[in-house]
């Protein structure tokens, strides 16, 4: 499928390099000629070391922690005239085989105006972090969990009823649910940092405004290459800098996220019901001197059919958010922190046995997270931290853990 | 990594260039004086080089971004004469953020020179260096502000932005003042020299520097000495 996506995105990347070079030639000539180089490569290199994790607290994936992991990224460029470029990042993790996480083409069709377009497997709209997740724009080791944090809920399984969501409680990187898939599986986040999603994008950028929308595949949870139902997600982006330094943004998504493969395995009567979802998000970035504050909120719904009682109540609702400071201490040195939190609506499930009073309780554990930590740039382009991090998780196993860990990361 | 071990190379130059030459130059009374100049041409265009793909991003950044010139370069002795190392109250210089860019992209100063560095553009800059003669980090400040670091060790300092990886500048700390940077046509001149031996470089940022022995009479005046980069 990715390679059925290179296709496209080379297709197009022909027919509208062409449009940029010519509409190219009416651009007022800068005072020094750009270097006519068409290729630029970009490489990174990460190696995250942690003692356990061993409520899953960091995983992205049943495998995958950002706080064990051994990563090699190569971005390329390839300009195709003064208006055109092809983008694409291929990464290794773990030692795995190779995976091509973004290709897209990236148009400005008009010459002297601020508007442009994106098709492809394509930065992520929504929020800020998502953009910034890479190295040395993290300045700790863990992804905040809004971006991150494994709920139970999947995309290709679903409950039948609250007690099946109630039972997989606080096991997100691995859940099953007896409609659809019957595998064991991890669930969806609130947002998937990690992953891209494929479809087309628009921005325009203002002095003190910027707007983007986009047209996707796969949903906030659950961004996709191919589409594994017939809805799509459009999303939009509102940024407005009132004052140098002080950057606010709401974001908003909607897409249906449940796979055709679970909807197959649903009553009949079910089927109709939404399976869209929604997703609000707010985010503040402020810096002055060697301050750097960020903070973000985010809402989602997922709407979940209706099949068995104790009914699922829909849409779920979890909603969470984090604080980070960054001070730079001295040149090279910095400490930083990091307060995340999210919570979870509520449902009510079958009575626990020996007992006639029906269990209220929140659909997911909420969690919460404190990390603090520091780091120095051996060189401009290397770059060690070291945090420690405590997890806390409410109302099932795994409660707690405290994790150290250590990253070292270059890019040139 | 060629042109790390060369800018590390030429760090340790300009250090021993603080240490006052022996011989001839030494003893030389400055009642005569010379000067050298001469043209360096660049046998081939050096480009600002683009910017790591930026593939976060939601669209094209600033086209004009970066676009410092790459066509100068800092000439001067390797050894002074031992009247160049006086002290002389340190001047103040002007190193500009305009578009997203350093401007000049190579300053040569003194020791004891304050570099106040200007922020010209709309958003915030982040100036910061980790060189080793000079480890500095301004933080972000606004349009219009200048913040100002003052430099007492000879060699070279890569200077950068935090948030816009594609601005660098150099600045070359010279314990002497004989150094001259080229001007638009590759021209320069070293003024004030004793009569003597001199050892002569030229040094470009990414070119690969040269050297030539040059002598100045007894009589003084004026000696030419053109070089050529590629």
């Amino acid at each position: 499928m990715a390679v059925g996506l290179i296709r496209v995105t080379a297709a197009l990347a022909v027919g509208l390099s062409s449009l940029g070079m010519t509409a190219g030639a009416e651009d007022t000539a800068p005072a020094l000629s750009r270097a006519p180089r068409r290729l630029r490569v970009g490489i990174e290199g990460l190696v995250s070391v942690a003692t356990d994790d061993s409520g899953y607290f960091n995983y992205s994936s049943y495998e995958k922690s950002a706080m064990e992991l051994v990563r090699l990224r190569m971005d390329a460029a390839l300009r195709m005239g003064p208006r055109a470029a092809l983008l694409a990042e291929g990464r290794m993790d773990n030692g795995e085989g190779p995976s091509l996480s973004a290709a897209y083409l990236r148009v400005r069709p008009f010459a002297g105006h601020a508007l442009d377009i994106q098709a492809g497997r394509i930065p992520p709209v929504f929020g800020a972090f998502g953009r910034r997740a890479y190295g040395a724009d993290n300045p700790l080791i863990g992804q905040p969990f809004i971006y991150q944090y494994l709920t139970s809920l999947r995309s290709d399984a679903l409950p039948a009823s609250a007690d099946d969501l109630v039972a997989m409680k606080g096991s997100g990187w691995a859940s099953s649910y007896p409609v659809g898939s019957d595998a064991w599986d991890h669930g969806l986040p609130l947002v998937a940092a990690d992953r891209w999603d494929t479809g087309l994008q628009v921005r325009w950028q203002g002095e003190r405004v910027t707007v983007a929308a986009a047209l996707t595949q796969g949903t906030q949870s659950n961004p996709r290459v191919s589409d594994d139902n017939s809805g799509k997600q459009l999303l939009g982006r509102l940024e407005v800098r009132p004052v140098l330094g002080l950057v606010l943004g709401a974001s908003a998504a909607q897409g249906d996220y449940i796979a055709d493969s679970a909807v197959e395995d649903l009553p009949l009567v079910s089927r109709a019901a939404s399976r869209a979802q929604q997703v609000f998000g707010m985010d503040v970035e402020f810096a002055r001197g060697h301050w750097l504050l960020r903070t973000e909120g985010i809402l989602s719904r997922w709407f979940v059919p209706p099949v068995e009682q104790p009914f699922v109540p829909s849409p779920l609702q979890a909603w969470g958010g984090f604080v980070e400071v960054r001070r730079k201490i001295r040149p090279g040195l910095y400490a930083a922190a990091r307060f995340d939190h999210v919570g979870f609506s509520s449902l009510t499930a079958s009575p626990a046995e020996g007992s006639e009073t029906p269990v209220v309780t929140t659909w997911e554990a909420p969690v919460t997270r404190v990390e603090v930590g520091a780091g120095f740039n051996l060189r401009r382009n290397v770059l060690l931290k070291a945090i420690l991090q405590q997890n806390w998780r409410e109302g099932s196993g795994f409660g707690s853990d405290t994790i150290v860990s250590a990253q070292t990361l270059f890019w040139f | 990594m060629r042109r790390v071990l060369l800018a590390l190379a030429l760090s340790e130059l300009i250090a021993t260039a603080a240490a006052p030459p022996a011989g001839r130059p030494a003893e030389a009374v400055a009642a005569t004086t010379g000067a050298i100049r001469g043209r360096v041409e660049f046998l081939r265009e050096v480009r600002p080089a683009d910017p790591r793909p930026s593939i976060t991003d939601l669209g094209m950044g600033d086209p004009h971004a970066g676009m410092a010139d790459q066509q100068v370069a800092v000439v001067y002795l390797e050894m002074a004469p031992r009247g160049a190392f006086e002290e002389r109250p340190g001047p103040t210089v002007v190193l500009d953020q305009r578009d997203e860019t350093f401007v000049p992209h190579v300053l040569a100063i003194t020791t004891g020179t304050t570099v106040q560095f200007r922020n010209s553009d709309k958003t915030y800059h982040n100036v910061f260096s980790l060189s080793r003669p000079k480890r500095f980090d301004l933080g972000r400040y606004p349009t219009g502000h200048s913040k100002s670091v003052r430099f007492d060790r000879p060699g070279i300092v890569r200077v950068f932005c935090e948030i816009h990886s594609h601005m660098s500048a150099f600045i070359l700390v010279f314990a002497h003042r004989h150094f001259a940077v080229t001007n638009a046509h590759g021209d320069y001149r070293i003024d004030g020299l004793p009569p003597g031996n001199y050892t002569v470089v030229v040094w470009h940022p990414v070119l690969a520097a040269k050297s030539r022995a040059l002598r100045v009479p007894d009589e003084g005046g004026d000696q030419e000495l053109d070089f050529d980069l590629s």
